[in-house]
């Protein structure tokens, strides 16, 4: 029997570092648990993915970089996707982005939502 | 009680090496379950959660699959099964004083037990006695990890 799947839709971005950790520790957290995980990144999220970027932004002063919640999740194995148009609003191409990320549609994002247990957004 | 790079890993216990935990046979098939002092000093020191998942509570899961998950400021992750069996019990009093994993790692910081149902099989997957611990000292001097 496949693992339940988890879609995580990330919408918070480096304006808001202190809202940026947590959504990739609970990613983490749910591989931990054998659950399939993906996060889906639109509006600002989106930007936490262009390359480097993440190392910049850190949640607390003195303490782990975005960046770094953002590797053990990939390393554990969630799945990162980004939404096409949201790369149109920050004027990015997708070779700007680390290239862990597959870009999907906004459809997908909906088939993902159908198909997933729990659905989370930040 | 065997001490290897620094780390106190008694020579009656079985081994899974890949996750640093420990069992320890509680006659038939059943096994109890914890972490090694090594698996404590990687997860940070200090940990904030064990959990026991609810759903595992009298199914069976496959050696490897995710028996516990282990959180803390450094680390999270999961704590596997390291043999296939039917989880039993849990221990409870992990919910409200986690570090008793870290404390008392061997006595009442253990994580849960198991009735083991591929024993046969998989016990060659683990490691036990003084061979065991020559085997498990160079992995751990591989991987550069002691307990000092």
């Amino acid at each position: 029997m496949a693992d339940d799947k988890i879609l995580i839709i990330m919408t918070s971005g480096p304006d808001t570092p202190r809202r940026c950790a947590t959504p990739f520790f609970f990613a983490t957290l749910a591989t931990a648990m054998d659950y399939d995980v993906t996060m889906f990144f639109t509006i600002d999220g989106t930007l936490l993915l262009k390359k480097g970027l993440a190392d910049t932004v850190f949640p607390k002063e003195g303490g782990k970089s975005v960046g770094e919640f953002l590797r053990e999740a990939i390393d554990s194995g969630v799945k990162m996707t980004a939404c096409t148009a949201s790369l149109e609003l920050h004027g990015l191409s997708p070779e700007d982005l680390i290239p862990e990320v597959k870009m999907v549609g906004g459809a997908s994002m909906w088939q993902m939502a159908e198909e997933s247990k729990t659905v989370l957004t930040f | 009680m065997a001490i290897i790079r620094g780390c106190n890993l008694p020579e009656d216990l079985y081994y899974y090496p890949e996750k640093h935990l420990w069992l320890k046979p509680l006659g038939g098939n059943f096994f109890r379950i914890g972490l090694t002092p090594i698996a404590g000093k990687l997860a940070g020191g200090k940990l904030n959660a064990v959990t026991i998942r609810a759903k595992n509570i009298g199914q069976e899961v496959q050696q490897g699959k995710s028996l516990a998950t282990l959180e803390s400021s450094k680390y999270v992750g999961p704590v596997p099964a390291p043999i296939t069996g039917i989880v039993k019990s849990g221990n409870d009093r992990l919910a409200a004083d986690p570090n008793l994993v870290i404390s008392d790692p061997y006595g009442e910081g253990w994580v849960a037990e198991i009735e083991a149902t591929k024993w046969d099989l998989e016990k060659v997957t683990l490691l036990t006695g003084p061979e065991g611990l020559a085997e498990y000292e160079k992995k751990l001097e591989a991987a550069g990890i002691s307990c000092g």
